[in-house]
């Protein structure tokens, strides 16, 4: 067998080539905290010390990453590749499967509620648990900070690229989540392992592609998705959630670093003891916390009802004919679209490792469910926060802060009583979605490194390492680290996708012209 | 040289390969009841969906492969097998398994990979021999 050890060396490898400091990076804290001077009793400035070298390391990384993802292959039109690739990707997906986030979603629901549910198919869980666990990866900190940081670097015409990214990236998940669903390992054990990885490497040779091409496909997506994992999946989550904290007790010395050990031992508690109940219970408060936080935005949105077309102008207005200050038309476009996508993760793959566990037999079906997740996410959820943030003047008051905090000012205008239920909204979304990433980062660290206990150990003790250094680097370049390797992992899934899209579309029609047939049977 | 002995584990991950190591293994032992069976399963992760969402657990697991087990040893006309189901890194567990009951025999296939494949797969087998507390027998795949 390969030695870990050179697995490892491998992985390190590949980050070096795309940010030359990876291994400092994942050095500096250790060392670097060995030299902190508690003795003279300044925490503070030794967590800045601190946080300023590892913001230093990321810088690097950043850089090389932004100049291979933010690349303008037209200088006439200055939109970055990825985002053409993840807009013309979900352009592609929908046309090709002939705007099957339209003509499907009345379907998709009944699959939802569990009309075709057959308790004896293959897989761990029923449909709606499979939707309730990939939104419980995704609903969060995006709806609530990603859209007010949208808003704030996009101006208000950013909220409708958002949402048509939204409905177009429904059949984005739709082509993922079903090929996860074709090439899923279900183990004697009923327990299974799917994902954009598997897909690749086994679908792409289908395709004819030879193994080693196929492989690196696959390696890629996995070493994207370990770095969101850490990135977007972890640190933006306990820097957010740290912030929210700080917004509630104030800026006590040492509750960064307090509070990051804090979430760390929570999630240590489920990902390392092995304590299922705490994240069971976490999964079924979610869908509570997303109900009181949409009602809430309904109550604000009926008592301002008079506002909300005056809302809607503006938000067509400035998507149409956009201010200098935003970067003009294509600054909002290329906002709206990196936001919507780091919210729910259409194009990125992430949200396939968690569907291919759902029960069924009929891989369409499942991923007719994910569709639903970016409407949920994004139609729904951040077109409902962006309009409270927008009736309520939050988005061009100055003093109503920055992502969180300016949702938090634009809820608490009209609800005074709407800050503390968020305070706590946000650590709950922050902490089931770190519990999720944990699995989508450790499925990927598994098909690099193999499932030996070691291998696992190694990886969830960097996990909880980075909750800590993220609650500690409240900086600019951790959140962009974030970004880029969400947007990263589009790379070989959309590319990947667009190969496969073939079967997915063979397998959807044999699929609708049973199901308009009315050949499935029902259960409920 | 005839290969004799008296108990025999055969690892067991449901693939055809596994299938006909179980008729090497009846091949050898004399009475179907001197082959041990054993399915190794990985470690459940706390926050799978599965896990935290739906119904698995270690026991529902067991049930399913111990069930599985049975008609495989059924289909072999070894009913009379033994059959273990433990959890997990396969390679250890099978070394740890044929040290409790004493093996003097394990037969494991070799899926055989090379290249890339070989990296990036390792090999149970691999590990059982380095590990083993008695004779491994290889099996080659047929190719």
């Amino acid at each position: 067998m390969l030695p870990l050890f050179f697995k490892l060396l491998f992985f390190v490898t590949f980050l070096c080539l795309t940010g030359h400091n990876a291994v400092a990076l994942a050095q500096s804290p250790a060392p670097r905290s060995s030299n902190i001077e508690i003795d003279n009793g300044d925490l503070n400035k030794a967590t800045e010390s601190i946080t300023a070298s590892i913001d230093s390391q990321f810088g690097i990384i950043v850089e090389n990453m932004a100049n291979v993802l933010f690349w303008e292959p037209v200088k006439a039109v200055p939109i970055p590749l990825i985002v053409i690739i993840l807009l013309c990707g979900s352009i592609f997906f929908t046309i090709y499967h002939n705007w099957l986030n339209i003509r499907g979603f009345k379907h998709a629901i009944d699959i939802t509620r569990g009309r075709y549910d057959n308790p004896d198919d293959p897989g761990e869980i029923s449909h709606f648990q499979a939707l309730t666990s990939a939104l419980s990866a995704t609903v969060g900190l995006g709806n609530i900070a990603g859209v007010a940081v949208a808003i704030q670097t996009g101006g208000p015409g950013a909220v409708v690229w958002m949402m048509l990214i939204g409905l177009l990236g429904m059949t984005a998940k739709f082509n993922e989540c079903t090929l996860a669903m074709v090439y899923r390992k279900v183990r004697p054990d009923g327990t299974v392992d799917g994902g954009p990885m598997h897909y690749l490497e086994i679908g792409l040779q289908e395709r004819g592609f030879p193994f080693p091409v196929a492989k690196c496909f696959g390696l890629v997506f996995a070493i994207f998705c370990i770095g969101g994992s850490f990135g977007g999946g972890n640190m933006f989550q306990a820097n957010q959630a740290t912030s929210a904290v700080r917004g509630m007790i104030g800026d006590i010395p040492g509750l960064d670093l307090f509070f990051g050990g804090l979430l760390a031992f929570l999630v240590g508690l489920v990902i390392i003891g092995g304590i299922k109940r705490i994240g069971q219970v976490t999964e079924k408060i979610i869908p509570l916390m997303c109900g009181i936080y949409v009602l809430a935005g309904i109550i604000i949105l009926i008592l301002h009802a008079n506002q909300i077309p005056e809302a809607a102008v503006l938000i067509v207005r400035s998507c149409v004919s956009p201010e200098a200050a935003y970067g003009g038309f294509i600054g909002v476009l290329v906002q709206g679209i990196r936001r919507a996508v780091f919210s729910n993760e259409a194009g990125v793959g992430s949200a396939a490792i968690a569907h291919a566990a759902a029960k069924t037999d009929e891989p369409v079906r499942e991923g007719m469910v994910a569709m639903l997740g970016p409407f949920i996410d994004t139609v729904v959820i951040c077109t409902m926060t962006a309009l409270v943030v927008i009736v309520s003047g939050a988005y061009n008051t100055p003093e109503a802060g920055k992502g969180v905090e300016m949702t938090r000012w634009a809820f608490s205008e009209t609800l005074s009583w709407f800050p503390t239920v968020l305070n706590i909204s946000v650590f709950l979304f922050a902490y089931s979605t770190m519990i999720s990433w944990s699995y989508y980062g450790e499925k990927a660290w598994q098909y690099i490194f193999g499932t030996t206990k070691k291998a696992i150990i190694i990886y969830r003790i960097l996990f909880l390492g980075f909750i800590v250094l993220g609650a500690v680097a409240s900086l600019e370049n951790v959140i962009t680290f974030s970004d880029l390797m969400i947007l990263s992992m589009a790379f070989p899934n959309i590319i990947g996708g667009v190969i496969l899209a073939p079967r997915v579309k063979v397998l959807l029609q044999d699929y609708w012209r049973r199901y308009k047939a009315n050949e499935f049977t029902v259960y409920e | 040289m005839a290969l004799h002995a008296s108990t025999v584990v055969v690892p067991i991950d449901f693939s055809s390969a596994s299938a006909s190591a179980i008729n090497t293994g009846l091949e050898i032992v004399e009475n179907p009841s001197q082959l041990y069976l054993i399915h190794v399963m990985l470690p459940l992760e706390t926050m799978s969906p599965g896990v935290l969402l739906g119904d698995v657990t270690d026991v529902s697991r067991t049930a399913k492969v111990t069930t599985a087990l049975k008609k495989l040893a059924e289909t072999h006309k070894a009913t009379d097998a033994h059959l273990a189901v433990t959890i997990g890194t396969p390679g250890l567990e099978i070394a740890d398994y044929a040290k409790r009951e004493k093996a003097d025999l394990i037969i494991i296939p070799s899926h055989g990979y090379h290249g890339l494949k070989r990296l990036f797969l390792g090999s149970v087998a691999e590990r059982v021999l380095r590990h083993a507390p008695c004779r491994v027998l290889v099996l080659r795949r047929p190719d």
